[in-house]
């Protein structure tokens, strides 16, 4: 069984005043195992966000499945939607989403605080994500204070301190210059090669080179996916791009 | 065309922004309305008929003004709320290409709309209500209701070219905070990074220690002249400490509290402590302010109300009997008692006339000095002698033959050689000896009550009433001292007063003829009679009636304005806090918090700032009770019961309010914040 199963999935948003209807996703089926690390690709106005909304329990389809472990999201009661977001999720932001507030290390604490943990136990947690990560010496700063690609690590922590079953990315490199980006998907992939599994959305190639699987999405469909394989990342940036053009040039599926 | 595209805009711009400007129109028409009411009120004409009117009108004056002056800072206050709203909005015109000058003719068509609508609603409000406040301040006076209306051409002017102006100059104002910023900070001006605020320890220590002190000189003065002097130190000192407290005591305890990692890394206090840090440092100063602004009000409504309800009480203090007379003499000699038993006689003779009962009289001589009661009961006559004089111990000493106590009473006191029985007012400690230039009277007896001259009771200053055996061996001594114009000290006179079962009006007319009377009498022999007066009590009666009612109105009138500005001080701030909460809310949702813990996190955090300004005032003014009870006294009003029961049901009112205010400026918020998930 896969960890995380997408089946038949279609969501159709109405405007509010008027009948008009928008299809962001057709129908997207796709099942990610555990220990993967899959990018999703596609246009502005491909159905991404609406897909990872639905993924992140944020939004609700129209129809089809979401199973995690086997266990149907639209199942989940409304209001333990929130605890199941924080037991099995973790989510990294384009624009980080980290809260002026408080300071680098209670951001991070933020997840573990609400789920009730002591402060011991998220302290223990901590110290080797932050060592892991390189930001043993911002914990104390505020995020006004520290740079765009520290704050994203610093995002990240937040992510893997509660131990999730998937990490979810949107456009996790989106704000970030060229060197935070590199260290970025660097630190991906050796999480990735720790064993977590991270699901991520981004129309950057870059990014996407680093992923174990790449899956295109158009038009509210899964239009194409590729596997790494052997590739270095050289390689798959080169048949992420190819596929881009053939994508671009309206091509059909393969 | 174009101009009517301006104008569109500017109605647009009102329109979208209701939920500000509603409230700021609102303040406006009040503001505009209570102007014109008191403005009227200082013209109207029942004053001229009533007893105290001019110094009615002069209060009314009075208050006109200060809404005036008040409107000026509350109004520039809270369109700066609304200015930075719509600078961004601004922002996006300048962008698109609409040059300053233009978004300046969108500003002066919406500073044009909101003038002429406060204006015209202001006045129209102002004069609907102005004969009913007429009817109710002359209720209150219990003066004679005249039944025209009119509409006085000063008032109308004066409120459109007050306020007229006024919003010229918000206008103006707008206009420099738009001309002088760049597109792109008027698109910013919302949201800018803030530093997180330092704990700062010395301000925050100082302001509790302040307000401890404070606190202490109100419930430890006991004089009443002293808490008059100390209770505008103790006034300055709480101000002080509420600002420091709120400022700098918030962040600090916060801190405190976030250093507790036990308390403070728990789901409920972790949101709450942290973002309450920002509040305070955002709110703190604005926070005092509406702290000290309830607070006076409070002070003011609960003691008008005590005024007010106790005139009764002032007046019989001031004038314990219906009539009473007192002529001072250069000295009491036999001569002069001759001349006491003739005034006597006529005074009695006249109220023969009118067939008056006189009843409880009051009837005696008196020697007075005054001076400073030191330490043992030493009166220092010679105030150069002192070092500083402190009013504190200022004290007048009465000296009140016995022989006369005994006529009054029908009981005699014993009283040896050198012993005196002893009377306070104002609650002075009675030494056990009082000594004057050098000679000591033993204080044997202290009196519970003894009828006095009313003006001493009105007095600010201490009284001591000595009732001595023999008054001539009691001045022995004191005959020769004089102060340094080479006045002599003593003072001699005689008291007469009494009640009468005759009407009000003939009251009057008897006291006329008295002073009349004594006026004759004092024409025989002009040295040895020094001064005279008589008082009626129904004859001030009026005056009294006049000047406490209109303090009373005018306390209600501007405890309405102040509670309004105070509250929508409060709404304002919660609402651009709304906007700047949207952001934060989002991401503790995606972060994994559900709805109901942020709404229950909210909704404590609005709590704290929206009662903890009454809350403290509350404190305030529990502790300035005991003060403004002395103070009272001063007025003759001495009514603990009646004071605590206005205070209480002031601080009920206004919670009451407060409250109603609370849900819909809650309910704003919430509609703020969720609007941000809709989008």
């Amino acid at each position: 069984m896969s960890l995380l199963e997408v089946k038949g999935l279609k969501k159709v948003y109405k405007t509010r005043l008027g009948g008009a209807s928008v299809e962001a996703l057709r129908n997207v089926s796709f099942s990610v195992e555990e220990g993967e690390y899959v990018a999703i690709m596609g246009e502005s106005g491909s159905g991404k966000t609406t897909l990872l909304n639905i993924l992140a329990a944020l939004d609700k389809p129209t129809a089809g499945t979401v199973l995690l472990d086997g266990k149907d999201f639209a199942h989940i009661k409304e209001s333990a939607v929130a605890q199941f977001r924080r037991d099995n999720l973790g989510f990294v932001f384009q624009d980080f989403n980290l809260l002026d507030t408080f300071s680098i290390e209670d951001n991070i604490y933020l997840p573990l605080v609400l789920a009730g943990k002591s402060y011991a136990e998220m302290k223990k947690r901590l110290a080797p994500i932050a060592e892991q990560l390189g930001i043993g010496d911002i914990l104390k700063k505020y995020p006004y204070e520290v740079s765009g690609g520290q704050k994203q690590r610093a995002a990240v922590a937040r992510a893997l301190i509660t131990s999730p079953r998937i990490v979810l990315a949107d456009e996790p490199t989106g704000a970030l210059d060229s060197k935070s980006t590199d260290e970025l998907l660097r630190l991906f992939g050796e999480i990735n090669r720790r064993g977590q599994t991270i699901l991520m959305v981004t129309h950057s190639m870059k990014a996407a080179s680093h992923a174990l699987r790449v899956l295109f999405i158009r038009d509210g469909e899964v239009f194409h996916q590729i596997y790494r394989g052997e590739s270095t990342n050289e390689q798959l940036y080169q048949k992420i791009s190819d596929t881009l053009t053939l994508l671009a040039q309206g091509g059909d599926r393969r | 065309m174009k101009t009517g595209y301006y104008s569109r805009l500017a109605v647009d711009g009102i329109r979208k922004n209701r939920r500000l400007y509603l409230p700021y129109l609102l303040t406006c028409v009040l503001m505009v309305a209570m102007f014109y009411i008191l403005s009227y009120l200082s013209r109207a004409s029942f004053m001229a008929h009533i007893g105290g009117g001019s110094g009615l009108a002069w209060v009314m004056h009075l208050g006109s003004f200060v809404i005036a002056v008040f409107s000026v800072f509350f109004l520039f206050y809270t369109n700066s709320f609304l200015i930075r709203r719509r600078k961004k909005e601004f922002g996006l015109f300048n962008i698109l290409g609409m040059d300053k000058r233009s978004i300046s003719r969108i500003l002066f068509r919406e500073s044009l709309i909101v003038a002429l609508v406060a204006l015209a609603f202001g006045l129209g409000v102002g004069i609907a209500l102005s004969k009913m406040a007429e009817l109710a301040l002359v209720n209150l006076v219990e003066g004679d209701i005249t039944f025209d209306f009119t509409i006085p051409k000063q008032s109308v002017l004066l409120s459109l070219v007050i306020y007229g102006a006024l919003f010229l100059l918000i206008f103006l104002n707008a206009v420099r905070q738009v001309r002088f910023s760049k597109p792109i900070e008027l698109m910013r001006s919302e949201n800018f990074g803030e530093k997180p605020p330092k704990a700062n320890w010395l301000f925050g220590l100082a302001g509790f220690a302040l307000l401890g002190a404070a606190y202490y000189i109100a419930v430890s003065i006991e004089n009443p002249i002293a808490a008059l002097s100390w209770f505008f130190i103790a006034v300055l000192m709480v101000i002080a400490a509420t600002y420091l407290i709120f400022i700098a005591g918030s962040v600090l305890l916060c801190r405190i509290l976030q250093k507790n990692k036990g308390y403070y890394y728990n789901k409920k206090h972790f949101v709450s402590v942290s973002s309450m840090v920002y509040r305070m440092k955002r709110n703190g100063a604005g926070l005092a302010s509406i702290c000290i602004l309830l607070t006076m009000v409070l002070v003011m409504i609960s003691s008008t109300t005590c005024l007010y309800y106790g005139k009764e009480d002032s007046l019989k203090t001031r004038y314990p009997r219906d009539i009473s007379v007192t002529v001072n003499f250069t000295q009491l000699t036999p001569e002069n008692d001759g001349k006491i038993a003739a005034l006597r006689e006529t005074v009695d003779r006249l109220a023969g006339t009118y067939n008056a009962d006189m009843l409880r009289h009051v009837d005696y001589r008196e020697a007075e000095i005054s001076g400073s009661l030191e330490e043992g009961g030493y009166l220092e006559v010679d105030v150069r002698l002192v070092d500083a004089v402190d009013f504190g111990k200022l004290v007048t000493v009465h000296f009140v033959p016995l022989e006369d106590y005994t006529r009054m009473y029908g009981k005699t006191l014993a009283l040896g050689e050198g012993e005196a029985a002893a009377f306070g007012l104002k609650k002075v400690e009675i030494p056990e000896s009082i000594t004057i230039a050098g000679k000591s009277i033993r204080i044997v007896e202290t009196l519970d009550a003894l009828d006095v001259d009313g003006l001493n009771t009105a007095e600010m200053l201490t009284h001591i009433f000595l009732i001595v055996p023999d008054l001539d061996r009691a001045l022995e001594g004191l005959l020769d001292l004089v102060d340094y114009n080479g006045n002599r000290m003593l003072q001699f006179g005689w008291h007469y007063a009494f009640d009468t079962d005759i009407e009000p009006a003939a009251q009057i007319r008897l006291v006329q003829e008295v002073y009349a009377a004594v006026r004759a009498e004092k024409d025989k022999d002009p040295s040895a009679i020094r001064s005279y007066y008589s008082a009626s009590r129904e004859a001030d009666r009026q005056d009294f009636y006049s000047m406490y009612g209109g303090l009373f109105f005018l306390g209600l009138m501007l405890s309405i304005v102040f509670l309004v500005a105070a509250v929508l001080m409060i709404y304002y701030k919660q609402i651009s806090e709304g906007y700047e909460d949207q952001s934060r809310f989002d991401i503790m949702q995606k972060v994994g918090m559900t709805k109901p813990d942020i709404r229950k996190s909210i909704n404590s955090q609005m709590l704290t700032v929206f009662f903890l300004p009454i809350v403290f005032a509350v404190l305030h003014l529990a502790f300035a009770f005991p003060m403004i009870r002395k103070l009272l006294l001063l007025f003759n009003l001495n009514n603990v019961p009646l004071l605590i029961f206005t205070t209480a049901i002031s601080i009920l009112v206004f919670s009451a309010f407060y409250a109603v205010v609370y849900r819909i400026t809650s309910n704003a918020y919430f509609s703020i914040v969720s609007d941000a998930k809709a989008e």
